[in-house]
């Protein structure tokens, strides 16, 4: 019995799709839901900042699609292990808070040397932390090479804070301040 | 006589039945209303009848209803749900059936008119058949590419009505020069289609001409929307619009156009070649198996040659995506959908051993093809091996105690080839690989005769061998460097290649001028199976199309317009990858259903007429009962 050649291209346009649609199963099996939005209650312990901070860094922040802790070699983002430590004396005049926060609100006013500008400012879409929000993620970060100190009470510069203005000393890769915002910062 | 006095009999009924039938059908309508309205029964006048408590209180209650709906104020719908799949995935499915068709409809043209252009400049008519036969395909495709984009666009009003609203605020000025286009189009399809052969050439080609830049044109504003909404400039942080024109030239919309433009008409010269082929297949005579073998192997060398340069495209889409957005780039290459690059590595790599496994089928058309042939298995192994490499995933699906044992996610040793560095270079070493055949085919059946035939050989080998050379080389420094340093390695590594196919390509031109043949080239002379591989091809660059469409879209997650428009629907997650690969799986089956409905109906334009077939077939009829 000859198979008619509808058929037979049918069968071909079936199995090639049904094999791809297979391979699709094979792989990790993933369903991202969109960030749920948490209103942070008010009397927070710095212990409790800590928790959410790591939760808001794995999740809502996407701090750890770029960064690593406890990562080496060629990294395309600083990593985060033991940063508090560096923080505190990173930047001349900026405390580990004022540091951190300038870090997240202004990402582009210092960059570490040997890495390029990316990160986005995080109180802004797409990521959009809340200042309450920002403050248990620098929560988080002291207790990586330090002792967390931070609460929800906790002003600086970019939260209407009384700390004094952050120096704006950024230095590039090339040792110079960028000049101008990189193209995906301004829309 | 007789014959002709029916015939006016039979034109002056036409009319009168028309009209008879028009006739009854408005009667039987007027009887069938009629009958059937509804009316209400009769009631005794309100004066005459004393109202009863139940009567008053249903009148009460009628008021109170009218009074409430009244009162209550116009609110916009910010979603509606699709009954059964939800909205997104209708709003997908019809988008990618919209996309595909007109995928096709901008890329047909464009080779057709490059051939027809080979036909004049030759004066070979096979060129110009070939070309009106690729146009047989244009017509119902265009009217389907219309009808899915009405369809598409009546989807996103009803189901996504807000954010329809904002998109088309935002772009407001573009539609009527879109639809003014629209206009223009359909005007140089149908008189290309419709005045093949009827003007002079150059005229024609002038139609062929005006028909691509304007569908050109009609993808670069469609582009702008929809880059827009993955890149999005020119508004504030609120979305008020600050630039039209910055919108439009938004950061991927440049190199998405690029992208688009490749990648249609290597999608348009595969399913054009699996047309030629489904021919091919149907094929009664040696004369339409030559046609048809040769209309396959230019549809796929036309798919071939834009697939070749495709990554690049790729690549500079993807430089543009990371300068944009670090994060929208990372969720891409290393988030959620990281996994989704090994799906599309399986579907390269098919593509690629197929369209080699061709272009092997096809030197058995050439006579004197033997010395060529030894070259065949070390291509195979060399394409083989660089699938493997680039299908490699950095991390492993591992049980708990397998990553124990790994000491990571990522295999000890495999693991190594699942980084850039690595895939980089099989990607670029497949593609040299893939030329290579390319240029054993065109030589096939050919003695050079120029005087610097050797050094001319030597010369390619040489180019070749370098490129080759400084594509591994560059991907195994990338593994000692920094990855800022590591990521501009690709382009030396594309250029190497490119540079590479553009020169060995023009010394062959060269070098085979007035060349003497060792053997005819045999049309129609492949063994079968090479027609389904055509057919396997097409499927598979459809799904490639299907499951890149997926991710530039999806990469937004719950954003209609990234960082601006968020999406609040019930649709909002992304889904995962086995999902959407059924999604695009379903697609694609609906899409080719649709195209063998287009090819049907193409193929009526070769069918016989309907009287003259009656009456061969009477003929027969009589002849054979004469006969017995």
């Amino acid at each position: 019995m000859t198979v008619p050649l509808i058929a037979r291209i049918g069968a071909l346009v079936l199995a090639t799709t049904a094999f791809y649609g297979y391979v699709g199963q094979m792989v990790p099996q993933k369903e991202v839901q969109p960030p749920a939005e948490v209103v942070l209650k008010s009397d927070l312990t710095t212990a409790d900042m800590v928790k959410v901070g790591r939760e808001i860094m794995e999740g809502k922040g996407l701090c750890l699609t770029c960064h690593t802790i406890g990562k080496s070699g060629a990294l395309r983002f600083p990593d985060l292990a033991g940063v508090d430590g560096r923080a505190k004396s990173r930047v001349a005049g900026l405390s580990d808070v004022e540091y951190f926060a300038q870090s997240m609100y202004e990402p582009w006013a210092f960059i570490v040397p040997g890495f390029n500008p990316g990160m986005p400012p995080i109180n802004k879409p797409p990521v959009g932390l809340t200042d309450q929000e920002i403050l248990c993620v620098i929560a988080y970060l002291q207790t990586l090479g330090g002792t967390p100190t931070v609460t929800l009470q906790t002003k600086h510069h970019y939260n209407s804070g009384t700390t004094a203005a952050p120096p704006s000393q950024g230095v590039s890769p090339g040792g110079t301040q960028p000049e101008a915002p990189l193209k995906g910062e301004k829309r | 006589m007789n014959g002709a006095m029916n015939r006016r009999v039979l034109i002056l009924l036409g009319p009168v039945a028309g009209i008879v039938m028009f006739l009854g059908v408005v009667w039987m309508a007027s009887v069938f209303v009629g009958h059937n309205e509804y009316k209400e029964p009769y009631r005794a006048p309100a004066a005459t009848a004393d109202a009863t408590p139940r009567a008053e209180g249903v009148a009460a209650e009628k008021a109170a209803a009218e009074t409430k709906a009244k009162a209550t104020p116009y609110t916009e719908a910010e979603y509606r749900r699709f009954p059964g799949v939800g909205s997104r995935v209708a709003i997908w499915s019809v988008a990618q059936l919209h996309l595909l068709f007109a995928a096709f409809v901008l890329a047909v043209p464009m080779f057709a008119f490059i051939i027809e252009v080979i036909g004049y400049k030759t004066g070979d008519e096979r060129y110009d058949r070939l070309a009106h036969e690729f146009t047989n395909l244009l017509s119902v495709s265009f009217s389907l590419t219309a009808t899915f984009g009405a369809f598409l666009t009546f989807m996103l009003i009803i189901l996504y009505p807000k954010f329809t609203n904002y998109l088309m605020s935002v772009f407001s000025p573009t539609f009527l020069p879109y639809v003014l286009l629209f206009f223009f189009e359909a005007f140089f399809l149908y008189t290309y289609y419709y005045g093949w052969g009827k003007f002079h050439p150059l005229v024609h080609l002038g139609l062929g001409l005006g028909l691509n830049v304007v569908g050109t044109a009609i993808m670069m504003i469609a582009n702008a929307w929809l880059t827009f909404m993955m890149s999005p400039r020119g508004i504030s942080d609120t979305g008020a619009v600050l630039s039209v024109r910055d919108a439009i030239f938004n950061y991927t919309w440049l190199p998405i156009n690029v992208h688009r433009f490749i990648a249609n008409i290597a999608f348009g010269g595969s399913v054009a070649a699996a047309y030629a082929a489904f021919k091919f297949l149907q094929a009664e005579t040696d004369e339409e198996r030559a046609h048809y073998d040769w209309m396959g192997y230019i549809g796929n060398f036309v798919a071939i040659s834009a697939f070749l340069p495709l990554p690049f495209a790729g690549y500079w889409l993807a430089k543009e995506i990371y300068a944009f957005s670090q994060t929208l780039g990372l969720t891409m290459m290393g988030g959620a959908f990281s996994w989704l690059f090994i799906i599309q590595a399986v579907l390269i790599g098919n593509l690629f051993l197929a369209a080699n496994y061709y272009l092997w089928l096809g030197m058995g058309r050439v006579e004197g093809v033997q010395p060529l042939q030894k070259f065949i298995k070390y291509l195979l192994i060399g394409i083989t091996l660089c699938f493997a490499v680039w299908a490699t995933p950095r991390s492993i699906i591992a049980t708990v105690s397998e990553i124990r044992a790994m000491g990571g996610s990522a295999h000890p040793i495999l693991g190594y080839l699942g980084v850039m560095s690595a895939k980089n270079t099989a990607v670029n070493i497949l593609i040299l690989t893939t030329f290579m055949s390319f240029l054993l085919y065109r030589r096939t059946g050919k003695v050079a005769t120029v005087a610097w035939a050797k050094i001319g050989h030597a010369a390619q080998l040489a180019i070749f061998a370098t490129a080759a050379f400084i594509v591994i080389f560059l991907g195994v420094y990338g593994y000692f460097v920094e990855a800022t340093v590591r990521i501009r390695l690709s382009v030396p590594q594309v250029s190497s290649v490119l540079m590479a196919m553009v020169s060995i390509t023009a010394i062959d031109v060269f070098l085979f001028r007035g060349a003497t043949r060792t053997g005819e080239v045999r049309w129609g002379r492949i063994p079968r199976i090479s027609q389904y591989v055509l057919i396997f091809i097409a499927v598979t660059f459809t799904w490639l199309m299907g499951l890149m469409g997926y991710v530039r879209s999806g990469l937004r997650q719950h954003w209609h317009v990234y960082g601006v428009v968020r999406d609040t629907s019930p649709d909002a997650f992304t889904p995962t990858l086995g999902f959407a690969t059924k999604v695009v799986s379903v697609t694609v089956l609906e899409f080719f259903l649709l195209i063998g409905v287009v090819f049907w109906i193409a193929s009526l334009h070769d069918r016989p007429d309907f009287q003259r077939q009656a009456k061969t077939t009477r003929r027969t009829g009589a002849h054979e009962a004469e006969l017995t």
